[in-house]
């Protein structure tokens, strides 16, 4: 053997445990009472033996220490008491000549495994072990069935079966259990022989040990310590409801159910998403981002719901990239403890539990007065005008800007929880900008972007100034997708000054309409009016106080308007006008440009101009030739054969 | 069944604090012994000495060889146990007295603790290991 080598350290201490256990055994029949040391002794009633190769398993009940005075007849299973799986090897068994109902008291050294999902532990190195005869009945029978043999059922183990000793999919550390071998030594320091087979509760600091040694059936007992990375809403898949209140349209998830959502990083690095309440309104988001983001929390009564990689969960992956590298050191599995190094070199993750709250209640216990923690990484704030600039794809991004007007994507074969709303917006570094940089940016609300109800009927007051966080950047577009969070506030951490972002220099300015203009933009134009489109020519009454289109006749009273939104009628309703103008514009002279162009006016002014006209014929060649400028338009569609553009006329907020 | 569990938990512990500590405490030692029996010497002794070489070729087939203590070569298998010893077709196969010979329990040892050598080869030289056992039998 080599010297020195792990084999003849193993030599060694066979030897000595074999001298050990010949002495005991001989001390055992010398001494024919039991042995007076009680303490670390486990006493186990045999429920059920097997054998596998030459070990013998037996199914045991843990006793306790008074127990073992009572008959067998006394002592009835009792379904408290925990059970374990004890090995004997076939010396040991052949020694004990057990059988179910044989109480064996288990002398230390003996060693407790605790297996993976498993809630059974398992007693090894059980070598001092010792048949407890209770009675002289028992004895009798003891001496009676030393000359029968047992019968005991064997397990043909399969080969097929190898050991994983780490985990394949896992990139960043080696396979890490959270199974204890504790030996008789440890137990007698604590002074408790009856052992509780789970880990009692301790602050654990690493999701991945929690996760993998609690499997799916969820963590009862144990916490783990994180930090709250972000709070978004994940729209929920069951239970909603839409709500169309009148004709207002339903702007997407505005109102709607949705799931509370932290992005949660602990001690190691490691991220996971915690889905917290189900079915919650989207009003309170911005209450919890302030009180929650950056602090640290204790996860507990979680459950698994799946484990998701980089290939299949995209959103959530880029949310991740954008929080990689971490700001402070992390600690790194398989390395010791009290070394915390600067992981410059940690790949991004690749994989990430998603957790679940196992009951109704929220487990997160935090303590909303701590400070920060250092983990945090805010979102970082960038002017509109890098965004534009930033390479690659998928990338998340988070600004301030001004929206200056919105529109809804209304397909109308798409369900009303899926439509998108297109909003424009701005900020100084993009109104101050040179050519080439537009000055107003398009960005994208997916329906899977969640929008609480301050925001959506803030949109419908005036111009906002809104915190995109977390948007997602690629391919020349912003959209806001799961995971981005619309706020009103100033968050917490900004970094980058915002505020000045968002001071406008002056009124806000369009592209003008040239040839680089693109379908669903907006753009200001002027030119002559070069024609009429005389049918599209229209004109309607609105409230006066919702805007609503679609005034009713009075039913009691035919000659008066009435409007179902406000529930009332309408005395001094809001007339608006529509009409088509084909413009030569200058900036774009080769295109047709079709603008459908409308007003309001009120019905007094209506009747006033209705009668002015009545007395001088309308001539639409009157029209023609006027100068129209500067018109902030929304464009419908811009074609190259023929070469047209049609815009529609829009108020910005 | 118990015992392969308890064998691959003990080894996976084995493996961690191998890599945390870069030792093996004696109670892991016992354990061995415990349940792998009088394996566990032997192939601890295969370990210290190196034996065990894991063969790689281009398309990620695998096996490993363990050089024994008489100086012949065992091959052990990646996908399932087995082993091209007499000791394996004894005790394993047909006695089912034990999980493992102390040719594949080095193996395990050897990744645990990272005590295994690494040899690539061509899918030829892969295929004619796997062959030459067979004609050695035959």
């Amino acid at each position: 053997l080599c010297r020195g080598g792990l084999a003849e350290r193993l030599c060694r201490l066979q030897n000595r445990e074999r001298s050990a256990i010949s002495f005991w055994r001989h001390q055992c029949i010398s001494d024919d009472k039991i042995p007076s040391d009680k303490s670390g002794v486990l006493i186990v009633k045999i429920l059920e033996i097997f054998e596998e190769c030459t070990i013998q398993v037996a199914i045991c009940q843990q006793l306790e220490q008074s127990h073992a005075t009572l008959s067998p007849k006394d002592a009835v299973v009792n379904a408290e008491e925990p059970i374990l799986k004890v090995l004997f090897t076939r010396d040991t068994a052949a020694h004990l000549k057990s059988r179910p109902q044989d109480v064996i008291h288990i002398y230390p050294p003996w060693q407790k495994l605790l297996l993976h999902n498993t809630d059974v532990p398992v007693i090894m190195n059980t070598y001092f072990s010792q048949k407890v005869l209770l009675n002289e009945h028992s004895e009798a029978r003891e001496k009676t069935y030393g000359l029968t043999k047992m019968l005991i059922r064997k397990t043909i183990i399969s080969l097929a079966q190898t050991f994983r000793l780490d985990d394949p999919d896992d990139g960043l550390h080696q396979e890490s259990s959270d199974n204890r071998v504790a030996s008789a030594e440890q137990m007698r320091n604590n002074g408790d022989s009856k052992q509780h087979p789970l880990a009692l509760s301790a602050v654990n600091d690493s999701l991945l040990e929690i996760v993998e040694s609690q499997g799916a059936v969820g963590w009862r007992e144990v916490q783990v310590q994180v930090v709250i990375q972000r709070v978004y809403c994940l729209p929920a898949r069951e239970g909603y409801r839409s709500h169309i209140q009148g004709n207002k349209p339903l702007w997407s998830n505005g109102g709607m159910f949705c799931r509370l959502c932290l992005l949660v990083q602990d001690a190691y690095g490691m991220f996971s998403e915690v889905q917290l309440q189900s079915l919650c309104s989207t009003d309170d988001i911005e209450q919890y981002c302030r009180r929650w983001e950056g602090k640290s929390c204790c996860l507990a009564g979680m459950k698994i719901l799946h484990r998701t990689t980089r290939g299949r969960a995209l959103g959530l992956f880029s949310l991740i990239d954008s929080l990689w590298p971490p700001v402070a050191p992390v600690k790194v599995h398989g390395q010791s403890q009290e070394s915390e190094m600067m992981t410059t070199n940690l790949p991004p993750p690749s994989f990430c539990y998603v957790l679940t709250v196992q009951s109704g209640e929220i487990h997160v216990e935090l303590d909303e007065e701590e400070q920060i923690s250092n983990l945090y990484q805010p979102p970082a704030v960038h002017a509109l005008k890098e965004i534009l600039r930033i390479g690659g794809c998928n990338k998340r991004c988070s600004f301030w800007a001004q929206v200056l007007y919105q529109r809804l994507q209304t397909k109308h074969n798409i369900p009303i929880d899926q439509r998108e709303i297109l909003l424009f917006v701005t900020d100084s570094t993009l109104q101050n900008a040179v050519h080439g940089i537009p000055k107003v940016v398009a960005v994208t609300v997916t329906a899977s972007c969640v929008l609480g109800m301050e925001i959506i009927e803030a949109f419908s007051a005036g111009s906002q100034l809104v915190f995109f966080k977390d948007a997602l950047w690629g391919n020349g577009r912003i959209i806001c997708v799961e995971r981005t969070v619309l706020l009103l506030q100033k968050p917490l951490l900004c970094s980058a000054a915002g505020a000045d972002l968002s001071e406008l220099p002056g009124p806000v300015r369009l592209d003008e309409l040239d040839s680089t203009t693109q379908t669903n933009s907006v753009c200001a134009l002027r030119g002559t009016v070069v024609g009429v489109n005389e049918s599209t020519a229209f004109s309607w009454p609105t409230c006066n106080r919702c805007g609503n289109g679609k005034l009713e006749l009075c039913p009691q009273d035919r000659e008066l308007l009435y409007c179902n939104q406000c529930s009332e009628v309408v005395t001094t309703p809001v007339l608006k006008m529509q009409l088509e103008v084909f413009l030569h514009c200058p900036s774009r002279s080769q295109s047709t440009v079709k603008v459908k162009v409308w007003h309001e006016i009120s019905i007094a002014l209506f009747v006033l101009l209705t009668m002015l006209l009545f007395l001088q014929t309308y001539e639409v060649q009157s029209v023609l030739g006027k100068e129209v400028g500067l018109l902030n338009c929304y464009v419908h569609s811009v074609t190259s054969h023929p070469n047209c553009v049609a815009l529609e006329e829009i108020v910005l907020l | 069944s118990t015992l392969p569990a308890v064998a691959e938990e003990l080894l996976r512990e084995i493996k961690k604090t191998f890599q945390q500590t870069s030792h093996v405490p004696d109670e892991l030692l016992l354990g061995l012994k415990f349940i792998f029996g009088p394996s566990a010497v032997p192939a601890l002794d295969l370990v210290d000495q190196h034996s065990v070489t894991r063969v790689r070729s281009p398309s990620g087939r695998t096996l490993y060889q363990v050089l024994g203590s008489s100086g012949k070569l065992y091959t052990c298998y990646s996908s399932c146990h087995f082993c091209t010893c007499p000791a394996f077709g004894f005790s394993v196969l047909q006695k089912s007295e034990s999980l493992l010979c102390k040719h594949i329990l080095a193996v395990y040892l050897s990744e645990a603790m990272g005590a295994c050598q690494e040899l690539s080869v061509s899918e030829e030289q892969l295929t004619n290991i796997l062959l030459a056992e067979e004609e050695d039998e035959g």
